[in-house]
């Protein structure tokens, strides 16, 4: 991509290729459409661009990865989510009782639709650790395993994830041929800072005026940060949202809602779209990983100390990291009382076992607290929403209109295909 | 544990020994941890992979495996008792039936068809197992006990298996790999984050128990360790004799349970010597799991047996002369006995942490990859059939297996079959169906068999 | 001259085949299995040996094979239709190396030698998507007869997207296709592209190789037929009598150890 003699530090920004296909102008409704079109794509066109210009790509797997190591090592991390697409070659690879996600994204790259230089995958449950061996077996690419400590109470913890770090950094060196400073850790850590900045206001938008923004809006300009650089990505959040705060809508009668789903498989819009007509989703666990580190991370110092640190210190919860310090359900419950909603929709992907266990834990802190939930399981290639239709709509109802000794089983919706 | 490692049976009466002194030692396992509370004794709740039940012996803490306690209710026919209640309690039907069976009992306190289990005064798991980790924030949820989550990272690239260090040839996509990965100083730090972290269990266990850590104590228990796994490994090679003296998927699985709770004790190593004494006599018997051998069929088991009909899934082979000489079980799930790997007693937590992170690592990674293991043992037992049990509520050992398959079958001239079925829950394991395919496969190695014989006798 | 036979007792049907000699198809009948498969068995033997007008005593040999194949009392052995299903593949088409079985309740790949042997099978899990009960649930759902079902998706232009895994769904995702407009067509050419799909990933996992010989009661399913070419990008072998490939390949099996007079080679036959 760049002689590597000539580039020590920083990136050189004519080799940055605009990935959006957007004009400067571009109004919010034409952005949003945009945005829509590229995440729904199972073939992203952005990826495609990226690397008809010359550039490599580090695909990694839900659900959290350091981005910022491909950025600065002039890579495009791209996310490997999976795609609502018929599946033809990967499922052979695979037995009955696993989930889509981790299907389609193997179908994804080998019907060639999603090409990497780097595919990482965490063995974030049972089902994806399998995923790099199956990977490499089948395609050329390297394929690698990113272990994240699990005992993050251990005073080892960090000093062994910032071994991690190095060592794959020292592989996309090797893929890119070419040094990758602290100081351009540092730049990196600077542009993912503003990206998380930005999306703290995004997700401000939501909590505190939601009809300004709907859940599948939102998520689409979120899910698009993960097919883009980041640099464009915080330009388009920087244009769109002041766009979104001068809206004209009016606030409706709309029940606020958390929508947890340990997502790593993820759900259809359609399915956002289902939820949005009865509740305001005013916090969500979508994509948490490109929004897993809560606050700024620090770029004094030594840098992959700080993302090792950031990872275990200042980070959001998620069903797939293990931390005492951090009970989920306490967790789900500070984000229901800081979003102020007034019920949650608890999901979880088919087949996913640590998101169904976790649904366990949610249920019985919530009824604990009184907060009513809704339960129900989803797939990414689901196409009916008929039947979660209804009983959402029943539930806000019943929900709106209890009284205060209301039964409380009533207040517990759940939806669970039983074979 | 057993009063002075009592009565062994007669030597005379070695044939069956393995079975009923197991049964008696897991008896008197059992009634150990129902009667613990009441003598003021601890108990520590432990995984098969990554067990550390070392370290907790030196601490007397009482080991409990909630694995084999969920496993013993499918066996004893009772699982779907506890199923049910988790069920109820809002677990899916799709989750790990082990994890549920286990909820079950907690909410029960205790109650399970060997006896009582008492609940934790400490849980010690590793990430082998992703679903350990979902598993024990449960008990976090419901007990004040220190959980410990043990890191032991497994390789950072999908590497082939290779069983007791032994070259295998490496595939193509193999040399892919590369990568600096795989070079010892890259073991070393995880071995350094091992055995820091065993440091920090350490401190745990003393808190927990009151009990100073004691390292001759540590070395005597990693030597009894040594032992039993000298005897385990004698015992699986000697089922490379035709015909193989016991059955790796039945047998092999009451062996393994003894292999797990009485690691590091004496009764464990006597155990195995024992064992290995009968297999022997077998042999010069001409002796087979069911008596006089009627192996026509040597099987590899991959995966975890069919629990709900243990005795019934074993014999759907056994009709047709099937004996399983391997099984992938007696590997993941021995707490790396089956490495060629024995504890330095000059440096026990070093060693205890190289041990534990090779023996995680080789049981996850041959979860994922265990087609090199497999070639291997196709060769050395000379198998006939490779028999692949995924399970519906083990995405662990079930995962890789689809793909492991079409390894093996482009590699080897084996049948392989490939059952989809569960450990825990009989309302996936229709026996029809399983029995329709077992009998097809057989009546291919059947036919194969025929091909053989008449290519052979072409060619004489 | 000796007759052998085969009984292929399915889920829904029952089939038997009579084969002279030759291995030459001597006499054969269908019927529905019904509640009674013991009579089922026995009815359609006699209807086969009625229609080829043979004497029950000519018949030397007889082996049962499908569901109910312990349940052919008269019968001298047991195969299982996996078998059978080759075998009977492999005569009517020889230069068969992949067969795609479509019954009731299972579908099978199989990979086969020349002469029918088999190097590999796979099928469904316990759930019955991707069988013939998937299409029965959608033809009830539809109000449809299921000789209907063929014709009427062949009409279809542009197929739903089917997401159901479940059977016991599908019923009502086809309604709900239903009530948001879709056609008849388009919603069962799309059920038929869901069958198709998972069949698809079934052969795949014991590997296509060419000629792919597709068998059992969904194979006379004209839609079903054309959906897997379209899959496979190759046209499957299909047989007016892709029903009786069970029955016959287990008749030709029959008549084989009738000429042999060779013992059933199993120690111990049990029943579940």
């Amino acid at each position: 991509m760049t002689d590597p003699s000539n580039t020590t530090s920083g990136r050189d920004p004519v080799t940055v290729p605009r990935l959006l296909e957007l004009a400067p102008g571009a109004g919010l409704d034409e952005t949003l459409e945009h945005c829509r079109d590229l995440v729904e794509a199972p073939d992203p066109p952005t990826v495609r661009r990226w690397r008809d210009a010359g550039g490599k790509v580090l695909g990694h797997f839900q659900v959290y990865f350091p981005e910022e190591l491909a950025h600065a090592a002039g890579m495009l991390p791209v996310k490997v989510r999976g795609a609502p697409v018929e599946r033809r070659e990967a499922d052979s690879h695979f037995g009955s009782y696993i989930c889509s996600i981790l299907r389609s994204s193997l179908e994804l790259a080998l019907t060639g639709r999603l090409e990497v230089d780097l595919f990482v995958t965490h063995p974030i449950c049972d089902a994806a650790r399998n995923l790099a061996g199956i990977w490499a077996r089948n395609l050329p690419q390297p394929a690698r395993l990113l272990y994240f400590p699990q005992n993050a109470s251990s005073g080892f913890a960090a000093r062994y994830l910032e071994g991690e770090y190095a060592r794959l950094l020292a592989e996309m060196e090797d893929i890119v041929g070419r040094r990758v400073t602290d100081d351009d850790l540092r730049a990196s850590i600077r542009v993912f800072n503003r990206n998380r900045k930005l999306l703290r206001d995004l997700y401000e938008v939501k909590r505190e005026t939601p009809w300004l923004l709907s859940v599948d809006e939102a998520y689409c300009l979120l899910a698009v940060g993960g097919l883009i650089g980041r640099e464009e990505h915080n330009a388009l959040l920087e244009r769109a949202l002041p766009a979104i705060r001068e809206r004209a809508a009016r606030p409706q009668d709309k029940m606020r809602v958390v929508f947890e789903g340990g997502f790593c498989e993820q759900p259809p819009l359609d399915l956002l779209r289902s939820i949005a007509e009865f509740c305001y989703v005013v916090d969500d666990d979508l994509l948490i990983g490109l929004r897993w580190l809560v606050e700024d991370v620090a770029t004094d110092g030594e840098p992959l100390h700080a993302l090792a640190d950031a990872y275990l210190n200042s980070s959001s919860y998620s069903p797939v990291q293990h931390d005492a310090r951090k009970p989920k359900e306490k967790m789900l419950l500070e984000r229901i009382r800081d979003s102020r909603a007034e019920a949650a929709i608890v999901s979880a992907a088919k087949m996913c076992e640590p998101g169904l266990d976790e649904q366990v834990a949610y249920g019985q802190a919530l009824e604990e607290e009184g907060i009513p939930y809704f339960l129900t399981e989803f797939e990414e290639k689901m196409t009916s929403f008929s039947q979660l239709q209804i009983q959402l709509e029943t539930f806000v109802e019943n929900v709106l209109f209890a009284s205060e000794d209301w039964e409380e089983e009533l207040l517990v919706l759940q939806v669970r295909e039983r074979h | 544990m057993a009063e002075g490692g009592a009565a062994v049976t007669a030597a005379t009466d070695v044939h069956g020994r393995g079975a009923s002194d197991g049964r008696r030692l897991f008896e008197e396992w059992y009634a150990a941890l129902t009667s613990a509370p009441e003598r003021g004794e601890k108990a520590a709740y432990v995984f098969v992979m990554g067990s550390l039940v070392e370290l907790l012996r030196c601490f007397d803490l009482h080991v409990v495996f909630p694995e084999i306690n969920s496993l013993q209710t499918a066996v004893r026919k009772v699982a779907d008792e506890y199923l049910n209640l988790a069920e109820d309690h809002g677990f899916s039907p799709d989750v790990c039936g082990y994890v549920k069976a286990d909820y079950a009992v907690q909410v029960r306190s205790g109650e399970h068809p060997m006896g009582r289990i008492p609940p934790p005064d400490v849980a010690v798991l590793t990430n082998a197992c992703s679903t350990y980790i979902k598993w024990a924030e449960i008990w976090e949820r419901m007990y004040e006990a220190p959980i410990f989550t043990f890191d032991t990272p497994g390789s950072r690239v999908p590497v082939p298996l290779r069983r007791a260090g032994e070259p295998v040839e490496t595939p193509d996509w193999a040399s892919r790999l590369g990568g600096g990965f795989l070079d010892a100083d890259s073991f070393e730090a995880d071995r350094r984050y091992v055995e820091h972290q065993l440091r920090e269990l350490i401190e745990v266990c003393e808190r927990v128990t009151g009990i100073p850590f004691d390292i001759d104590r540590c070395r005597e228990v990693l030597r009894l360790t040594n032992e039993m796994g000298r005897h385990w490994r004698r015992v699986l090679e000697l089922n490379r004799q035709s015909p193989a003296p016991f059955d790796a998927m039945l047998e092999g699985t009451i062996y393994l349970g003894v292999a797990n709770a009485l690691r590091g004790t004496e009764e464990g190593a006597l155990y195995f010597e024992n064992l290995v004494e009968e297999m022997e006599a077998r042999i010069a018997d001409g002796l087979g799991p069911r008596g006089e051998s009627d192996e026509h069929y040597r099987l590899v088991f991959v995966g975890v047996p069919c629990y709900p009909i243990f005795r019934r899934f074993y014999e759907l082979f056994a009709e047709w002369g099937g004996t399983f000489v391997s099984s992938t079980y007696t590997w993941f799930a021995s707490g790396g006995l089956n490495r060629d790997f024995e504890y330095d007693l000059e440096d026990p937590l070093g060693s205890l942490a190289e041990g534990l992170l090779l023996g995680v690592r080789e049981a996850t990674d041959s979860l994922m990859f265990p087609d090199r293991a497999l070639i291997q043992s196709i060769d050395e037992y000379d198998v006939d059939g490779v028999v692949y049990h995924p399970v519906k509520s083990c995405r662990t050992v079930s995962t890789g297996l689809a793909a492991s398959r079409r390894v093996i079958l482009e590699e080897r001239d084996v049948l392989a079959l490939y059952i989809e079925s569960d450990m825990m829950d009989k309302r996936v394991v229709s026996e029809a169906q399983l029995k329709n395919r077992i009998d097809a496969f057989f009546e291919g190695l059947r036919s194969r068999e025929i091909r053989i014989a008449g290519s052979a006798s072409a060619s004489d | 001259m000796p007759y052998a036979a085969g009984v292929d007792v399915g889920s829904t049907q029952t089939k038997a085949i009579v084969v002279d000699a030759s291995g030459a198809i001597a006499g054969r009948s269908l019927i529905d299995t019904g509640a009674n498969v013991v009579v089922a068995a026995e009815t359609a033997f006699q209807n086969s040996l009625r229609a080829g007008e043979i004497d029950p005593e000519a018949v030397a040999y007889v082996i049962g094979t499908g569901y109910g194949r312990y349940k052919v009392e008269f019968g001298d052995d047991q195969v299982t239709e996996i078998v059978c299903h080759a075998r009977g593949a492999a005569e009517m088409f020889p230069e068969t190396r992949t067969v795609l079985d479509m019954g009731g309740q299972d579908t099978k790949a199989i990979r086969i030698e020349p002469g029918g042997e088999v190097l590999d099978f796979c099928m469904n899990d316990k759930c019955a998507a991707g069988t013939g009960r998937f299409l029965q649930s959608a033809a009830a759902a539809l109000g449809l007869e299921l000789p209907e079902l063929g014709p009427t998706a062949l009409r279809g232009r542009r197929p739903v997207e089917i997401s159901t895994t479940c059977t016991v769904f599908a019923e009502s995702e086809v309604l709900s296709w239903l009530a948001r407009g879709k056609a008849v067509e388009d919603i069962l050419l799309g059920v038929h592209r869901s069958i198709g799909s998972r069949s698809f990933g079934l052969l795949r996992r014991v590997g296509i190789e060419d000629e792919i010989t597709f068998t059992g009661g969904v194979a006379r399913n004209e839609a079903m037929v054309k959906v897997m070419n379209e899959a496979l990008g190759v046209p499957t072998n299909v047989s007016e009598e892709s029903h009786f490939m069970g029955a016959l390949g287990a008749a030709l099996f029959a008549l084989e150890r009738a000429q042999l007079q060779e013992a059933p080679a199993r120690r111990a036959v049990g029943e579940g």
